[in-house]
């Protein structure tokens, strides 16, 4: 029965997708719209059922497996296109279609003008489709096929103004680093299938423990490989390079695929595999120490963006650091939570962002923008809730799931007391930075663009300019449309941030340590196969954590006051002081450039060697050495050819007379 | 009579035409030469087929003489169109069929 | 029925060549259309469950020599005929539309080319195979030659057909001298004959299968075109026109990597087994380079050509893995890569009247006023790069997987192509159809006579992608034989999979020691 219901969540997606593309001719743009948000809200709905009868069955019989056909089974490889449903694929399919629902809502008014509406929708229908196949699939075949689709359809949508130059580039970068996890996931299917002989989550789960020794080098190897997949997706060093350049896509784009649902993928299947995890803690505590470095490296460069959107994209890759290591080591259910929550406050903060990029004229400079607090007051209330909560603001959703990671880290001691304290430590700079963008937009005297909406109530209009190169663009198709869109003037938008505001400030009321913690009893019958899911900090172990907690989000969001309204000098002094830090956060950790001389230049070197090179001496060299020697021989031959008539009767009777001679000689 | 003299008698005539090719020059005598050792071949030929008693190279000896005749049919063929054309008459100068 | 699917087109052709030029565009199309249609009808009544060949015929040809007139269809080329069919479809309508000189000639000289491949898939006799492989090479020399584009800067189209002709011919001709070998030495001074189940049966001692093994994978490799022997592909393929290069591309490269398992596999199991690791290091070779080579290039036709150098790396490497999925996938993959490549061609025949040019840095924005052909060209793009979802990953995961639990470090090597066709699939997307084109340039929608003839093998595309199981189904019991001739008879999975039992050292490194095998036969 559950099953059933999946398949049609998996299905609405799909159908939504294909509808608005086969009809982009016939069908009016609104109209499109209108039909990929109901297609999404349909899945929801689904979802919404799938979960009823979940909670209706007995705790441990709540996974179910279902296949539709053999997708390819021969040769002892048993691949079906089948799902499993259980709650932590329920749990994301929530969290997925709900968020995706309300972004598709804002999508409606924010890409009105958009010459490429239809593809938009259509693509952004794919999307949701790919990535709610990713977390049903039932074996790692599909989940590969999911992995990828997200993969592609995140190509798609940060190249979908396909005729800027930075917008294709950053597709292609997006698209090949997550093709090498890709690559990743599938070896560990080959190491998966070598060692168990099957792909089914089920088999695997179950017969993992039977075979493998903890620490084996075989499923450390599987761990890491499956690592590489996630890492690629979920933007963690050293794979996280394409992320901030996939904010050339629109911001619905970044709001849906690149905060809330995608680039948590990675966090959702060290979750799915947690059983594979805990036969290799050495892998595990990597992947937790990946995540922690990615949310220092994160905060720090999130801390001298000036680029709003890119500002905002460091601080997600910083986000997800804090999920990776919270299911790295044993807190599962925290780190689904802190999924949930982000996805809340995140996709709100780029739906608040895209607004004022909205009302910039499409600049997304920071230090262009001031004054909006009084320009834009509901655009800028809902970003003061998102920031609330991505600062850890105590009552709000972000405040319980953060801390709740932590706490677990403390609880479990020893080594992991280092993610405490330096995840105490992200937290500081997680509040200084978002706070940080509040103050450098919000308050102030307005900018230019704001005056005008204030005096006029007009969006400020400009030649289109490409934000990253001031290059000119015009409105046409595969560039952005020529009107803008706000929340203040887009019903569509304000709800959906309406509703995100709300869940980013109180949604952490589900889950409050010793008074109700639904997601933890929820999630448990998945994660109850783990040793780790035992370690259950206590209530007044987790209070003091979120006291600390709350003191330090107050602290940071009084520093960020401090240097950027009461004394707005200091950044300058700052910089002067620590020029090379500087220039290191800036040039991000020089990460680029790390990998273009270590991979592309010399991937492009070979290539221009093969091509001048090898091509022209080698491969024609063969054709050529051959064609030389056929024509020595030949000259050879052709010289005993001389046109006497008379020496060709001698050389006849010459070897007539030396076969005689031969054969008298054989004969004696 | 012993078969040895048809033997000797055929080689002899063998070398003089092959010796006539290779020295002569003129088409013409080169012509003749290569009569000459068709013929020696057919009398070894015909000689050998009275050795054994059977007729078989005897058939082969009309053959060979036909095929000499279709050969010098060609060959003054040849010689008369080399003519015709002016051309001179000697082996050595007529080199075009060189490779 | 089989004879029928055989010399159909031969006969359209010979009728075509006496109608007056208007309509024999229509009539070839026609021809190829009903080819398919029988190629369809053969696949509906196919027994999948079946290892042995079906549709059978078989009458003595030259008795004296041993060489039957024998077809017969199995899992291993009942996707191929239909392959073949589908493409000189689409090749042919897509030439008929656009008219030709001298159509008569031309579209003769289509069908005879699809007849001799055909042939070339259908023979069960060692010398009719031969035969067929090389009797292909005729008319497309003279459709190359003759229809084919002449370079400024480069050989003429005769000059360059001429280069492809030498090639391959030489692999043939030791084809030829392998064949006729092959025969010999396994009648044994008994009857001779050259059906290749009767060989396969009699057997071939280990020296001569050693240089016969070679004699063989020469032309194979010549006519995929592999690593170190491609030197033909650039220029020829410069050259040809491209509705020929739709099923040039499309097919031929297909018969050679065929033949491997058709000829190579049964009748030198021994030599297989020996030579399996350098061919696995040819095939490594052409993956690396062809894509490598696929990244740098900037002509269109080249970038697609190197791409098959790299797919046919990977088809080889699968078949050469010596496990049957990894041969599954091989089949699988060849049907895929034609499925594709002639797509891919007929996109860059459009692009370049379009644009006038095959250089990749002189276009761009093309997708601009034509958002049908963008799509079609996306689905196509993103099948060439193998994305998982597309049968093209279905059939490299097999072919990975199998080469995996045979040759590990192969796989590991064999999969960073993937990540490069990532990029070069990528980048004649986008270099072609996003950006800002070159000033002038103008972007216009695919014709609808273009769109008839890609859209169904878009389709086709798309159909697989949802269920690849009905290739591999109907490949999977044929290829389990085929594969055991060589391995001696044991499923490959009974190796691995180690469950409760320890495992043991090798096992899934190392195949059983030959002389351990029951279905090599040794004299």
């Amino acid at each position: 029965m559950a099953t059933t219901w999946a398949w049609l969540v998996l299905l609405f997606p799909l159908l939504g997708s294909i509808t608005i593309a086969l009809s982009f001719r016939a069908l009016p743009s609104k109209t499109a719209g209108l039909l990929g948000t109901a297609a999404i809200a349909a899945a929801f709905v689904c979802g919404i059922v799938v979960l009823v009868t979940l909670l209706g069955e007995d705790p441990e019989a709540r996974h179910h497996a279902s296949s539709l056909w053999d997708y390819a089974s021969v040769a002892g490889l048993n691949i079906k296109l089948g799902i499993y449903v259980d709650p932590l694929s329920v749990f994301m399919v929530l969290v997925v279609t709900g968020v995706s629902t309300l972004i598709h809502l804002y999508s409606y008014g924010y890409m009105q003008s958009d010459e490429g509406y239809h593809r938009f929708f259509s693509y952004l229908n794919f999307f949701v489709f790919s990535m709610l196949l990713l977390v049903l699939a039932g074996n790692f075949v599909l989940l590969i096929v999911g992995w990828a689709f997200v993969g592609f359809a995140s190509y798609a949508l940060v190249s979908f103004w396909y005729r800027r130059k930075t917008a294709t580039k950053a597709g292609m970068k997006a698209f090949v680093i997550n093709v090498v996890g890709d690559i990743g996931l599938t070896l560990a299917a080959f190491l998966i299938f070598r060692e168990l002989g099957t792909f089914e989550y089920q088999d695997v789960f179950a017969k993992a423990p039977h075979v493998f020794h903890t620490n084996e080098w075989t499923i450390t190897a599987i761990c890491l490989l499956l690592l590489v997949g996630a890492f690629a997706k979920s933007a963690q060093l050293p794979f996280h390079t394409w992320l901030p350049d996939a904010m050339e896509g629109p911001t619905p784009v970044s709001s849906l695929i690149h905060a809330a649902t995608m680039v948590t993928a990675g966090v959702y299947l060290i979750a799915r595999t947690h059983t594979l995890f805990v036969l290799a803690p050495t892998a595990a505590d990597i992947a937790a120490f990946v995540g922690l470095a990615t949310l220092l490296v994160a905060g720090t460069i999130a801390l001298v963006m000036t680029d709003l959107k890119r500002a905002i994209a460091y601080s997600t890759m910083s986000q997800i650091g804090y999920m990776i290591m919270g299911v790295s080591i044993g807190a599962y259910s925290a780190g689904m939570f802190h999924l949930m929550t982000h996805a809340f406050f995140k996709a709100l903060l780029f739906m608040a962002a895209g607004s004022f990029i909205s009302a910039m004229a499409n600049k997304q400079n920071i230090d262009e923008m001031s004054g909006f607090g009084k320009a834009m007051k509901f655009t800028s209330i809902t970003f003061v809730c998102g920031a609330l909560a991505l600062a850890a603001f105590p009552g709000t959703s972000g405040f319980f799931s953060k801390d709740e990671i932590l706490a677990y880290a403390t609880d479990r001691g020893g080594m992991y007391l280092i993610f405490t304290v330096l995840g105490y430590f992200g937290a500081l700079l997680t509040a200084i930075y978002t706070f940080r963008l509040v103050f450098r937009v919000l308050p102030g005297k307005p900018c230019k663009e704001a005056q005008e909406l204030i005096d006029t109530g007009h969006l400020a209009h400009e030649t289109p300019r490409n934000p990253a190169t001031g290059e000119e663009e015009d409105t046409d198709v595969g560039f952005p449309g020529a009107e803008h869109h706000i929340a203040e003037q887009s019903p569509g938008m304000k709800i959906a941030m309406g509703v995100l505001a709300f869940l980013a400030l109180f949604a952490g009321f589900v889950q409050v340590p010793g008074v109700d913690e639904t997601i933890t009893h929820f999630l448990d019958p998945v994660f109850a196969d783990s040793p780790l899911a035992a370690i259950v900090p206590t209530v007044s172990a987790s209070w003091t954590g979120l006291a600390i907690g709350a003191a330090i989000s107050i602290a940071g969001i009084g520093i960020a006051y401090w240097v950027y309204i009461l004394r707005p000098e200091t950044p300058a002094a700052l910089i002067r002081r620590f020029r090379w830090v500087h220039t290191l956060l800036v040039n991000k950790w020089y990460f680029d450039e790390l990998i273009d001389i270590l991979i592309v230049r010399p991937a492009l070197a070979i290539g221009r060697f093969a091509n001048r090179v090898f091509e022209r001496f080698v491969v024609d060299g063969l054709v050529t050495g051959t064609e030389e020697t056929v024509r020595g021989a030949s000259g050879v031959v052709r010289a005993v050819q001389n046109g006497f008539v008379r020496s060709y009767a001698l050389l006849l009777i010459a070897g007539f007379a030396g076969l005689a001679l031969y054969f008298l000689i054989v004969q004696s | 009579m012993n078969i040895e003299w048809y033997i000797v008698l055929s080689a002899l005539l063998f070398t003089i035409g092959a010796v006539g090719i290779l020295v002569r020059r003129s088409p013409m005598v080169i012509l003749l030469c290569l009569e000459l050792m068709l013929n020696a071949g057919n009398l070894a030929l015909v000689a050998f087929s009275r050795e054994v008693g059977n007729q078989q190279g005897q058939v082969f000896a009309l053959v060979v003489m036909v095929i000499a005749a279709c050969e010098v049919v060609v060959g003054l063929g040849l010689i008369v169109a080399i003519f015709r054309r002016k051309l001179p008459i000697d082996v050595d100068i007529l080199t075009e069929l060189r490779g | 029925m089989i004879s029928v699917l055989l010399w159909a087109p031969l006969a359209f052709g010979i009728v075509g060549l006496f109608l007056p030029k208007r309509v024999v565009g229509w009539w070839a199309a026609l021809g190829t259309v009903v080819t398919l249609g029988v190629a369809v009808g053969m696949v509906a009544g196919f027994d999948g469950g079946s290892s042995g060949l079906q549709y059978t015929v078989d009458t003595p040809w030259i008795s004296g020599l041993g060489v039957d007139y024998s077809l017969g269809i199995d899992g291993l080329n009942l996707f191929l005929v239909v392959l073949t069919a589908l493409l000189w479809t689409g090749g042919t309508a897509f030439a008929a539309f656009r008219g030709q000189e001298r159509p008569q000639l031309f579209f003769f000289l289509m069908l005879l080319a699809e007849t001799a491949t055909l042939g070339s898939f259908l023979a069960q006799d060692l010398l009719l195979f031969v035969l067929f492989f090389d009797f292909m090479l005729v008319p497309f020399y003279f459709l190359f030659g003759a229809w084919g584009s002449d370079r400024k800067d480069g050989p003429t189209a005769a000059a360059a057909t001429l280069k492809m002709m030498i090639y391959t011919l030489i692999g043939s001709l030791l084809m030829l001298v392998g064949a006729i070998a092959a025969a010999i030495i396994s009648a044994d001074g008994g009857h001779l004959t050259f059906s290749i189940a009767a060989i396969q049966h009699q057997g071939l001692d280990v020296d001569s299968q050693r240089w016969i093994f070679w004699f063989f994978a020469a032309a194979f490799l010549v006519k995929m075109p592999a690593f170190l022997l491609h030197g033909w592909m650039p220029d020829a393929y410069r050259a040809a026109p491209l509705p020929v290069l739709v099923v040039f591309s499309g097919v031929l490269a297909k018969v050679g990597a065929y033949g491997f398992l058709r000829v190579v596999l049964p009748l030198f199991p021994a030599a297989t087994v020996e030579f399996q690791e350098v061919v696995l290091i040819i095939a490594l070779a052409s993956i690396l380079y062809g894509s490598v080579m696929a990244f740098t290039q900037t002509n269109l036709r080249l970038i697609a050509g190197y791409s098959s150098v790299a797919q046919l790396g990977f088809i080889t490497a699968g078949i050469f893995a010596l496990r049957a999925d990894g041969s599954d996938g091989a089949i699988l993959q060849m049907v895929n890569h034609g499925l594709v490549v002639a797509p891919l061609f007929i996109i860059v025949a459009i692009l370049v009247e379009r644009t006038g040019t095959e250089d990749i840095r002189k276009m761009g924005g093309m997708a601009l006023r034509a958002p049908v052909l963008a799509a079609l060209f996306l689905i196509v793009a993103l099948a060439t790069l193998a994305m998982p979802g597309s049968s093209n990953f279905i059939g490299e995961f097999y072919i990975l997987n199998g080469l995996f639990q045979a040759k590990i470090v192969f796989a590991l090597i064999a999969i960073s192509g993937v990540a490069m066709s990532a990029y070069y699939a990528l980048r004649l997307y986008q270099g072609t159809m996003h950006n800002r084109g070159p000033d002038g340039l103008m972007s216009r929608e695919i014709s609808l006579r273009d769109a008839v003839v890609l859209a169904p093998l878009v389709l086709c595309i798309l159909a697989l992608a949802f269920y690849p199981q009905l290739i591999l189904h109907r490949t999977a019991p044929t290829v389990q034989q085929t594969v055991a001739s060589v391995t001696g008879g044991k499923a490959p999975e009974a190796t691995l999979a180690k469950s409760a039992e320890p495992r043991s050292d090798e096992g899934w490194t190392a195949y059983a020691p030959l002389n351990d095998t029951t279905g090599t036969p040794e004299r």
